[in-house]
């Protein structure tokens, strides 16, 4: 306990960060008594902010004190509170809403900056102890623990860090898989998948206070997946891939499922006997052969987009919370709400959790037609709500499912190093849960056969879509501790998770984690996860039927559609999710903090799924075994510890000068709009001037201060759409047709195109002269497509130049299902050199350089055993080559006018990408003036005039051109727009320091080269915060 | 202490540990530093785990137990 008496602190200012001279702890000044050096703990709750108090830094401002000196802190540098040098703050008062009856009313001036020891680096508190006032706080003080707590299992919304701003980037890249391929000799061959899954993800997360009490989250996630995954599993003796080989016997393609019943031969106990041929195939062997292989497929890009957001109110001892979010794929819409509750007792060393959530989603899936010929869906649609449709026409799955989650979890600090945390949970989903690109194989054996033979060939291999119950009960119970290692200053973490369903599933989910902080600010963090489970009662690899296979003519209106079906179990499913393995995964996390309240932290792990190292063996055989990578990188941002450091340096910088980005200045001719260098403009604006470029203008400003730095978020979304433009006027379909292709008439254009941009704006100043910048970008896209009016039969596709000759069967598609492609954009990187600036004028020159970090070769899927060739030029991620992209800025103000005027370009510094194509070179000019209409908003009127030239050789693989955005002479052009903007600075309040700003560009007039579509215009987006 | 009443004794027992260990072990607010490292929370890596989460609930039977935190079919 605390010793009576006064108890002099000497604090090293040094130790808490060379720009923070004035970090007194938790500070409890008080003339008669203070309060005891116990420690604050997480402040993390919003404290009152008037003249007499301060807020506190960071999430966390617990500082331990020993012997009256400070030992450690927790979140460096934002320790204790900040007292800023503004005398108003002298008075120290923190008010968190759970210590209220610690706050230390009275309040003592602090010393002087002279006696905080500036110089002498030494700071001296005085402190006092009562007995009762230990008593009073120790029964109430809100302690970090307290606050860490509630963070339960699943329950990361109650995170205690204060307001932030967070994103992320990650990258899942699977292995790719053993199949069994067949040559077109009919060699069989042990080939590994090419083109395996892949996703990027994309996560911006945000928290930020309303009010003291009232918080508020959102969350924006991302993923964009493509590649090839099984659908189906079959005996290696009979079913196979079939591999498309280049000369130099390299597959080149996706496959395509097979199966030749025929092939091999079973016993009567339905094992499986595989041929094996004498050299000169004049005699076989049969050999027992129970090896089993995936039937894999390959999916063009798609993506789905996630928006949620949670809504919190917190008292002394409780919070409650509710929350809600929608995910949008092509083919699954997913709408989810929650409720939660938190409750701390025992002088909040114990909280309780509980929630409670509701999941309403909806499947609406075209089912795969090149695995339509190999399946039977038609008894699905029997059995099902949905309608038989005509064989030829797309066959889509509706389903509809409903989850519904209840879990209750408690917290407990168990000693001054232990943590303990357990969580319940059970979750009943009713409705269609099944996959509906997953197919079960069935055999079906005659067993009249096997009156003459020992042996027989199965009658028929049919493929049938899976059917999962449509009810699940699952529960789950797990438990973490977390313990501190004194000596290390680290944290072990130990996790598990048991879960079971009424499926048969029942799963062991084990981590562990060690936290080690390095010093100056990195942390490393190992990790360690191992998952078993066992398997789902209805999971089969392949199904076998005793009984024969009966022909059915769908066709036949009249026809029994579910002759065979009927023999199968009710339940059935071969996706290897569901079937008994074990998982190993292993990586490590790194983090780095830095002043200012922002931090990076990277991630990798490597997994490995197997079926033998399932608990107890018995997992599924190696053929299903594969591994995954996943890396990701992130960017936080602390707005309270920002906001601090701003209040102490205010005066310092001028927050008011962020410039938009210049919409005109990406490409925006027709299609090329993924390969728009969004990268980088660099302009200057008046950081001086408090001058606000419209959002449409990148680069328009530099950082004012050596040391500054300021992250902003660019978001931009771009429609094309209407008319066929030729040159500068819109043409009849017929036009088109006739001269928008070249050699070849065309057959399809696109109905619109939309184009999504996120990108991160992170920069630096290390002298006032010089800025530098990087800019990661992301972006989707998609494009509808419609049959031109008088465009021939598609057949004539077939005979198109350049075209595969089977090529028109793609056709369908296009018009059915349009296109996706979305994921990493090219990396901008910038140095802005200031020319000239005299207060009121600003000049700067800008360097950058785009790196072709984005992919250029995505392909669409192979349907009907034809390649789907590369996707069009104008839905590749960037441009594919090193670009340099200068620019030219100046911005001026005076009174409320700010104005200001920019050239830009980008040279392409290769002759050709990987993919055999050059994007044309660009030019801009951009001039707009502003007017503040309030002491924080303005508006801005722009011109912008963009010279785009056109596309340079083309693809160097299969094309299937049926439009004019597959020819690359329809790109490029000369485009004139007017952008209306608004740019918002926020002075004072909670969102004091940040910037917003929004722009319409509207296209005025166009000069396309060749034919392309329309432009409807571009909405742009920013914010910032500099620090 | 409603919970106390449900019907879970798992949660039943989880209370009554913590609460037995409570009496005999009592952790002083002050005491309580380095449990309010950032190390120690729960979950120190909030964003990882929720992209570590979807993967693993893309590929596992196992719910992720936040059944309404979105995340898409997977369904590939």
């Amino acid at each position: 306990m605390l010793h009576r008496g006064v108890v002099v602190a000497v604090i090293k200012s040094g130790r808490v960060g060379s720009k923070l001279p004035t970090v007194l702890g938790q500070g409890w000044a008080n003339d008669k008594a203070v309060c005891p050096p116990y420690q604050l703990g997480s402040c993390s709750h919003t404290e009152h902010k008037d003249n007499n108090s301060v807020k506190p830094v960071g999430g966390v401002c617990l500082m331990d004190i020993k012997n009256g000196r400070v030992t450690q802190q927790a979140k460096p540098p934002s320790v204790g509170l900040v007292l800023t040098p503004n005398p108003t703050y002298a008075g120290l008062s923190c008010r968190v809403h759970s210590m209220q009856p610690m706050r230390c009313v009275k309040r003592t001036p602090l010393p002087t900056h002279g006696e905080r020891g500036n110089n002498n680096n030494k700071i001296v508190i005085q402190r006092g102890v009562k007995d009762s006032q230990i008593v009073k706080t120790s029964l109430h003080a809100l302690t970090a623990a307290a606050l860490v707590l509630p963070g339960m299992l699943g329950q990361a919304a109650w995170a205690t860090e204060g307001d932030e701003v967070d994103f992320q980037y990650g990258h899942y890249q699977e292995g790719s898989r053993n199949i069994t391929a067949i040559d077109s000799n009919g060699n069989f061959l042990d080939q590994k998948n090419p083109n395996p899954i892949e996703v990027e993800s994309l996560h911006g997360h945000t928290k930020v206070s309303l009010t003291d009490r009232i918080k508020f989250a959102f969350n924006y996630v991302q993923d964009t997946w493509g590649g090839a995954t099984p659908i189906a599993t079959g005996p290696a003796a009979m079913g196979y891939n079939s591999a498309l080989q280049a000369p130099d016997g390299k597959i080149l393609s996706g496959s395509s499922p097979h199966f030749d019943s025929s092939r091999g031969l079973v016993d009567k106990h339905y094992r499986v006997y595989t041929p094996m041929y004498s050299p000169d195939f004049s005699s076989v062997e049969y050999k027992p052969d129970n090896s089993l292989t995936h039937i894999i497929a390959t999916a063009s890009p798609e993506t789905r987009k996630q928006g949620d957001f949670k809504l919190s109110y917190d008292w002394d001892d409780a919070a409650i919370s509710a929350g809600g979010g929608i995910s949008i794929e092509d083919d699954y819409e997913s709408r989810f709400g929650n409720l939660g509750g938190r409750w701390d007792f025992n002088n909040k060393r114990t909280s309780v959790n509980l929630g409670l959530s509701y999941t309403n989603s909806q499947t609406n899936a075209i089912l795969d037609h090149d695995a339509l010929p190999y399946m039977q869906a038609d008894n699905y649609f029997v059995n099902h709500t949905n309608k038989r449709v005509n064989v030829d026409d797309p066959k889509i799955i509706s389903g509809n499912r409903q989850d519904w989650t209840v879990n209750a979890g408690v917290s407990h600090a168990l000693s001054q190093e232990t943590l303990l945390a357990a969580d319940f949970g059970y979750t009943r989903s009713t409705g269609y849960m099944s996959n509906p690109y997953k197919i079960t194989e069935a055999m079906f054996i005659n067993p009249d056969d096997f009156q003459y033979s020992d042996y027989t060939s199965p009658n028929y291999m049919a493929g049938f879509l899976e059917r999962r119950p449509e009810v699940r009960n699952q529960w789950n119970v797990g438990g973490r501790f977390v313990q501190y290692i004194e000596p290390l200053d680290a944290a072990l973490h130990f996790d598990y998770k048991f879960s079971a369903d009424d499926w048969g599933i029942y799963s062991h989910d084990f981590s562990a984690d060690w936290v080690q902080p390095m010093g100056y600010g990195w942390t490393v963090t190992p990790r360690v996860r191992y998952y078993s489970q066992e398997v789902a009662d209805f999971y089969h690899s392949y199904l076998v039927v005793g009984k024969a296979y009966q022909d059915v003519d769908f066709n036949d209106p009249n026809a029994d559609l579910n002759a065979n079906a009927r023999n199968l179990p009710a339940h059935f499913s071969s996706d290897q999710r569901l079937s008994g393995f074990g998982a190993l995964s292993g990586g490590v996390t790194v983090e780095k903090k830095f002043a200012k309240g922002l931090s990076i932290e990277t991630g990798f792990e490597y997994f490995t799924h197997q079926g033998s190292l399932k608990i107890g063996g018995g997992g599924e055989g190696s053929y299903a075994n594969y591994d995954s990578w996943v890396a990701n990188a992130a960017l936080k941002v602390d707005l309270d510890a920002l906001s601090t450091h701003m209040m102490q340096a205010m005066g310092g910088m001028d927050h008011s000068v962020h410039g938009g980005h210049d919409t005109a200045n990406m490409d925006h001719s027709g299609h090329d709009m993924a390969a728009m260098d969004h990268s980088a403009h660099a302009g200057h604006g008046g950081h001086h001037h408090g001058v606000h470029g419209p959002a449409g203008v990148m680069f328009d400003h530099m950082l004012a201060n050596s040391g500054d730095m300021m992250v902003g978020y660019r978001y931009m979304y771009a429609n094309q759409a209407g008319h066929m433009l030729h040159g500068a006027n819109e043409v009849s379909d017929q036009a088109v047709v006739a001269g928008g292709c070249g050699p070849n008439p065309c057959f399809l254009t696109s109905g619109d195109m939309v184009m999504h941009m996120h990108m991160l704006d992170l920069m630096y100043a290390p002298t006032d002269w010089l800025t530098l910048m990087v800019m990661p970008m992301w972006m989707d896209m998609n494009m509808s497509m419609r049959r031109l009016d008088g465009a021939p039969p598609d057949e004539e596709a077939n005979n198109n130049v350049g075209n595969n000759p089977l090529s028109s069967a793609h056709i369908p598609h296009h018009l059915q299902n349009g296109h996706e492609t979305g994921g990493f954009g090219d990396l901008g990187m910038y140095a802005l050199f200031k020319l000239f600036d005299d207060g009121m004028h600003h000049a700067h020159f800008t360097f950058g350089l785009s790196a072709p970090t984005a992919d250029v070769d995505i392909q669409l899927n192979r349907r009907h055993q034809v390649d789907g060739g590369f996707i069009h030029y104008g839905m590749q991620l960037g441009s594919g080559t090193w670009d340099f992209k200068p620019s030219l800025t100046y911005t001026g103000k005076l009174d409320k006018f700010s104005w200001g005027a920019q050239l830009n370009g980008t040279v392409r510094m290769e002759d050709r990408n990987k993919s055999g194509y050059r994007l044309g070179d660009m030019f801009q000019a951009t001039a707009w003036g502003s007017y503040n209409v309030l002491d924080w908003l303005s508006a801005s009127v722009r011109g912008a005039y963009t010279l785009q030239g056109g596309l340079n050789g083309q693809f160097n693989g299969l094309v299937n051109q049926f439009g004019p955005m597959d020819y690359p002479q329809n790109h490029g052009g000369k485009f004139w727009d007017v952008g209306f903007g608004l740019n918002a600075m926020i002075h004072n309040g909670a969102f004091a320091g940040n910037h917003f700003s929004v722009e319409w560009v509207q296209p005025v007039e166009d000069n396309v080269n060749g034919y392309q579509l329309d432009r409807e215009g571009t909405l742009n987006a920013t914010w910032g915060i500099m620090f | 202490m409603r919970l106390l009443k449900q019907p879970t004794h798992t949660l039943s027992a989880a209370l009554m540990i913590a609460l037995t260990l409570t009496a005999c072990a009592p952790v002083q607010p002050w005491e309580r530093g380095n449990l309010a490292k950032p190390q120690m929370a729960l979950d120190p890596y909030p964003l990882q785990s929720a992209l570590r989460a979807h993967n693993y609930g893309s590929r596992e039977a196992a719910a992720g137990g936040n059944a309404a935190q979105g995340g898409g079919c997977g369904c590939y």
